[in-house]
């Protein structure tokens, strides 16, 4: 199929006009009337109808008998009633319904529902539409202003997610609107009883908004397709993958969770090094590595591996050369000429001028913070790293210097970055404790870098890995484009 | 006899495997060297046979039955004359486990020679399809597990990450003093049997597990030394 027609084909789901809603009572408490709630406060501005076998009225909406009475036909329906009433509601929608996503579960994730996936499954095609679920929890699409997460992102992004598990689809959106990841869509796939993954990463392929790919996946529906849809892919975009079930204890609780076999990990792995899709262990991984792609643009003719870092905490500088070393990342000191040209400098003493670069606070608030343009231009001009790495220990700073040195020192670097284009990545990590003053200023700092478009971690060994992720699909499309 | 019919054969008798000399002429069907043999029934064949071979050669018994002939004692090496091999004939069928196996024959093969011990190997996944796989021989894959994995159909540059990715690749470069393997033959094979129109893509519902253990790889060459295609 053309790019052009999957796009089409999936518009009423991503941009639906009209939206039917089963399950919502008149008392107002159920999980559908939360969720006509939240797409109301999240702007939805098409058509809402409430679908009851009774009530003419539900959330001061009219509501209909059946999914093919109402007014207009309907593009999206979401569907949370007791399972085994879906499948007759399904069949008699007589070709007016193009999406539903079933969100019950009681189907094939239990023995005794398989079968009932099966009916459901051909309730679907009887009745002419398309099926998402069941056993999942919604899609949240803020280019169609339809959402089933409590919180998100109203803004359009760049990162599409579709994840197989529902739960896990909402700590995706959670966490990964806390730490600036934005989306342009996440569906949650559950059972996959007909669209599965696959068939949304196709989507996330040709889908122009989409410039980053997400992917939780416990089973494969269809291994194959999903290999040829990555391979043809050939990392066009970036894919992170988090795949449940590697493990052999993983792999039963897998089985119970989604009922279907998983696969082998070698299989996964195979997977990973053939079509350049990016395997990671963890969600924190996972989101990490989704904020790189969405900020900083792949480099493949220069894949990422002489990192310096820059910043307060020389423990932390020294045990993050380690990790880093670990994960592929070249942390090595500089070469003679850099570090002469960093002592005409005369920093402070206490300021280690090789890489990794060191600097205490008493050095950093130099200037109010402007001293580190001086010290990023020179790196920049003379040691060439693919990356750079600031990192700030907030508790150092925070009512010891004035609330102005962060900002300075992220503007220095700021200027520094914008005086030699696409020289080296550059990413913020913000060191902090729990203490609430400390985490107040990180997340206003971090909404701060956000909007500046930088990538901000929580920790050394989070960049760490989200530059190990870069570097891994930089040398896959070097290697199958010569970049 | 073409693949096919092998194939069918095997499966009318219902067995669960290829019997060597027939997984040696599907994988000489692929453009994949084997030693050159000859399937004999006892003794009185030997003479025969070591007429038309280059000794020394190497006899090994035919059974399905003998999963392991080596450990069975069903292999004998470096046999130079049709006497000795009517030794080893005698002497395996004094041996109680072969002697009351079912024999479909006895393989008489040209040694290949010496050379850096490779595996390739294929599983079928149950959610990718077939899948190949290589390893070195001996303690890299019996102990360490030192292999790599990838899915079928399998790409010229796949193969050669697929040996780059092997802790022991330095040893098909010769380290310690041994003579280098040739990478563009096992890179070879692999196309052969995973890539594009390879064995494995043509016959994936013929076969649930194939090795070729061990292929002997020199610095000009790859022979398939022994092969098992366990069917589906």
């Amino acid at each position: 199929m053309s790019t052009q027609a999957i796009i089409e084909r999936y518009a009423p789901l991503f941009m639906p006009k009209t939206v039917a809603v089963v399950g919502a009572s008149t008392k107002g408490t159920a999980l559908p009337n939360v969720f006509i709630r939240r797409i109301r406060e999240f702007g939805f501005e098409g058509a809402i109808y409430p679908i009851h076998p009774s009530a003419t009225e539900i959330d001061g909406l009219p509501a209909y008998r059946t999914l093919a009475d109402t007014p207009q036909p309907v593009d999206y329906a979401y569907i949370a009633v007791s399972a085994a009433q879906i499948p007759a509601m399904l069949s008699a929608a007589a070709g007016r319904v193009r999406y539903a996503q079933v969100i019950s579960s009681g189907f094939g994730e239990v023995d005794s529902g398989k079968e009932l996936q099966q009916q459901l499954a051909a309730a679907a095609r009887a009745g002419g539409m398309r099926l998402l679920g069941p056993n999942c929890l919604g899609i949240y699409t803020p280019r169609g202003k339809v959402t089933f997460t409590e919180i998100s992102p109203r803004e359009v992004g760049t990162v599409g997610v579709v994840s197989q598990s529902g739960g896990l689809g909402t700590d995706i959106v959670r966490r990964g609107m806390s730490r600036g990841v934005k989306f342009s869509g996440l569906v949650t796939v559950g059972n996959c009883a007909d669209l599965g993954a696959n068939d949304m990463l196709e989507f996330y392929f040709a889908d122009p908004q989409t410039r980053v790919i997400g992917l939780y996946i416990e089973t494969a529906q269809d291994g194959r397709r999903l290999f040829e849809i990555l391979r043809a892919g050939e990392a066009r975009k970036p894919v992170v993958m988090l795949k449940g079930g590697r493990t052999q204890q993983g792999l039963a609780a897998a089985v119970s969770h989604t009922g279907s076999l998983a696969g082998d990990d070698r299989a996964w792995v195979a997977l990973s090094r053939q079509t350049g899709c990016i395997l990671v262990d963890t969600l924190d991984e996972f989101i990490d590595a989704l904020l790189a792609f969405q900020t900083l643009a792949p480099r493949t003719q220069r894949p990422t591996r002489r990192v310096v870092l820059f910043g307060n905490g020389g423990g932390a500088s020294v045990l993050a050369t380690d990790y880093f070393a670990r994960l592929g990342l070249d942390v090595t000191p500089f070469s003679q000429p850099v570090v002469d040209a960093l002592a005409a400098l005369e920093l402070p003493p206490g300021t280690s001028i090789t890489n990794p670069v060191d600097c205490p606070v008493g050095t950093l608030q130099q200037e109010d913070g402007r001293v580190a343009e001086k010290i990023l231009d020179v790196i920049y001009a003379r040691a060439e790293p693919e990356a750079l790495v600031m990192h700030l220990n907030l508790a150092a700073f925070v009512g010891r210097s004035k609330p102005e040195v962060l900002d300075n020192l992220v503007q220095a670097a700021l200027r520094v970055q914008a005086h030699y284009p696409g020289k080296a990545h550059f990413v913020l990590v913000l060191r902090s404790d729990d203490e609430p003053e400390l985490v107040a200023r990180r997340r206003e700092f971090r909404a701060k870098a956000a909007a500046l478009g930088i990538a901000v971690y929580d920790e050394l060994s989070n960049a760490g890995h989200a530059l190990a992720a870069l570097q891994a699909h930089e040398r896959f499309v070097q290697s199958r484009r010569g970049a | 006899m073409n693949i096919r019919d092998i194939i069918t054969k095997a499966r009318s008798e219902n067995r669960t495997a290829l019997d060597e000399f027939a997984g040696k002429q599907l994988l000489a069907a692929y453009g994949i060297r084997v030693p050159k043999s000859a399937v004999i029934d006892g003794v009185d064949e030997a003479a025969a046979a070591f007429a038309q071979l280059t000794p020394p050669l190497a006899l090994k018994i035919m059974s399905p039955d003998i999963l392991h002939k080596s450990d069975a004692g069903g292999v004998k090496v470096n046999l130079q004359s049709a006497a000795e091999a009517a030794d080893a004939i005698r002497q395996m069928m004094n041996v109680p486990a072969l002697r009351d196996a079912r024999i479909d024959g006895f393989l008489l093969e040209e040694m290949a020679p010496a050379g850096q011990e490779v595996v390739i190997g294929a599983v079928r996944d149950p959610q990718f399809g077939p899948l190949v796989m290589v390893g070195l021989g001996g303690i890299f894959v019996e102990v360490l597990a030192d292999v790599a994995f990838r899915i079928c159909p399998i790409t010229r540059l796949d193969a050669r990450e697929m040996l780059a990715e092997l802790k022991g690749a330095a040893i098909l470069k010769g380290a310690r003093g041994r003579k280098p393997a040739s990478h563009d033959a096992i890179v070879d094979v692999l196309l052969k049997i995973g890539g594009e129109g390879g064995l494995l893509m043509r016959h994936t519902d013929d076969f649930r597990e194939a090795d070729i253990n061990p292929l002997i790889v020199s610095e000009s060459g790859a022979v398939a030394v022994d092969a098992r295609f366990v069917l589906s």
